[in-house]
């Protein structure tokens, strides 16, 4: 008896941990691409540059003496204009043509590689390991848990309530749905409707720029995490239904708990498999995603 | 006030408008009629920038707003009531109405409250509703809505396609009593309609649209006119 609940609290809750404070950063990667998707109907492949391109930016701010609770609001303010100036200079330019998934498929993909090359160019291939902002640890039911993964998840949570009320609660956020259900009628109501798709696109890659700072100190910064990171917040996506913001929290800390747990009992090289799987199984089953319903269709 | 002049759109290899002329001026409400797929609706979307034309000219005021986008010419005080309503689903009636004041920009919070209340007045009904999901509305109201969030925009001409397909007789006769308060108030109205003999009642002129060409027009009061509209659509 004693030994399960040793287990319990030693094993199982440290594990159920972890996978939150991954759950809460990959949440809010998912959440910038399944805007962009539910808008603009745009799947950006260089969001995972984009994140790398926060965790960088946070490096060069951080050694010209910018402390790391002001990055939390720099990275994400200089990634606005860069990633509103990439939608209209090059989004927007392929966007009206007939054949526009596959050319916004590519162009962001070529985007990506630009950004990885760039990134290996500037910094070099080699890892850095940033320092933990808040060091040591926090005890919280018996067990200690590291205070800046504590942190991770409380401000992360508040990221998302956040994102959820920008949405749903303001202006801004009535233009963003209104052009996604039907981008004609609303723009007949004044909407504009593409200035809303670029800042759309910017508000998306400002929050992957944020977990880009927040991550970094935990997983490092190298030029291609980008791409180990984004198939998790692909496959969160995907099985939360494209474009739709419930579903992506939910997904989330679903495939992070399966990830966290199941390494627990099968070796951690089978956990992602384990992930996709999952994400394969609900395109063959619910293709729409399990909660479904794209951004703006209620 | 709305002059379009020898206007061509093209859907791919399809030829759907293929030199349309017509006009609206201050103060009428101007029918456009015809048989389902002859190209109205394609002339209301034209007209409201949601398609660009081949060639032609669309004049607004005077001003040229062909191939203009829609929210700049929806601020020029063009109003569109779409086919179909188009609620957007999620929003409640108040966030649909809300989202029309996006039509006028510069305009102070008392203004569009101003302009809020008088919808409200015009529609008593959508002002009972106002928390309510607006999509989960009856067909009638879902038009008044449509209606009523152009109008909290203070449009100076109204497109109007199609508002009572599909509605009961009794919301028909409200929807049209509408249109007839709303010809009264100065508010002139490019209608597409197919109940045509109700429409020709609340209109003063006509237009009948035959494979993308206008074949006929005429004052709707005029009975040698309306005889030449039955025969080019063959009602």
């Amino acid at each position: 008896m004693g030994g399960a609940v040793d287990y319990i609290q030693f094993v199982f809750m440290p594990q159920v941990f972890n996978g939150l404070t991954i759950g809460v950063a990959v949440i809010l990667m998912a959440l910038g691409l399944t805007i962009i998707f539910g808008l603009l109907d745009v799947i950006n492949m260089a969001h995972g540059e984009f994140y790398a391109l926060g965790a960088y930016l946070g490096i060069t701010l951080a050694s010209h003496g910018v402390g790391f609770w002001l990055l939390l609001i720099a990275v994400p303010l200089v990634l606005l204009p860069l990633g509103y100036g990439s939608d209209r200079l090059l989004i927007q330019r392929v966007f009206h043509q007939k054949d526009r998934h596959m050319l916004t498929l590519l162009l962001t993909f070529g985007l990506a590689i630009i950004m990885e090359d760039m990134f290996k160019l500037a910094y070099g291939p080699n890892t850095i390991r940033p320092e933990t902002p808040i060091s040591g640890g926090t005890e919280l039911f018996g067990n200690f848990f590291p205070s800046y993964r504590l942190f991770l998840m409380v401000f992360g949570t508040v990221t998302i309530a956040a994102v959820w009320l920008v949405v749903h609660r303001t202006r801004y956020g009535s233009m963003v749905r209104a052009a996604a259900f039907d981008k004609h009628m609303a723009s007949s109501l004044g909407v504009p409707v593409g200035k809303v798709y670029s800042a759309t696109f910017a508000f998306g890659v400002a929050l992957a720029g944020l977990s880009g700072v927040l991550l970094a100190p935990i997983y490092s910064v190298f030029p291609t995490m980008g791409k180990d990171f984004i198939l998790m917040a692909f496959a969160v996506v995907i099985v939360g239904g494209l474009g739709n913001i419930k579903g992506v929290v939910f997904a989330g800390l679903l495939l992070t708990q399966v990830q966290a747990i199941s390494s627990l009992y099968i070796s951690p090289v089978w956990a992602d498999p384990l992930v996709f799987a999952i994400m394969v199984l609900v395109l063959m089953v619910r293709p729409q995603g399990i909660l479904g319903g794209k951004l703006g269709h209620a | 006030m709305l002059e379009i002049r020898d206007l061509h759109v093209h859907y791919g290899l399809s030829h759907v408008l293929q030199g349309v002329s017509l006009s609206v001026e201050a103060g009428e409400v101007v029918g456009l009629f015809g048989r389902n797929g002859v190209g109205k609706t394609t002339v209301m979307k034209t007209v409201a920038g949601w398609v660009v034309p081949t060639s032609g000219s669309i004049r607004f005021d005077g001003a040229a707003i062909e191939g203009l986008p829609s929210d700049r010419i929806c601020r020029m005080g063009l109003g569109m009531v779409p086919e179909d309503r188009r609620i957007f689903p999620g929003f409640t009636v108040e966030e649909n109405l809300k989202l029309g004041f996006l039509q006028c920009l510069r305009r102070s919070k008392a203004e569009s409250k101003r302009a809020l209340e008088q919808a409200y007045v015009r529609f008593p009904l959508l002002k009972e509703r106002r928390k309510q999901i607006g999509v989960t509305l009856s067909g009638g109201e879902q038009q008044m809505l449509a209606i009523a969030r152009v109008l909290v925009g203070m449009p100076r001409l109204l497109l109007i396609d199609e508002p009572t397909e599909g509605l009961a007789p009794m919301i028909v006769d409200e929807i049209f009593s509408t249109i007839t308060s709303l010809r009264d108030e100065g508010i002139p109205i490019l209608l597409v309609e197919q109940k045509v003999f109700r429409a020709l009642d609340v209109s003063n002129r006509f237009y009948a649209l035959e494979r993308g060409q206008i074949v006929a027009q005429g004052e709707a009061s005029s009975g040698r006119d309306r005889d030449a509209l039955l025969n080019a659509v063959a009602f």
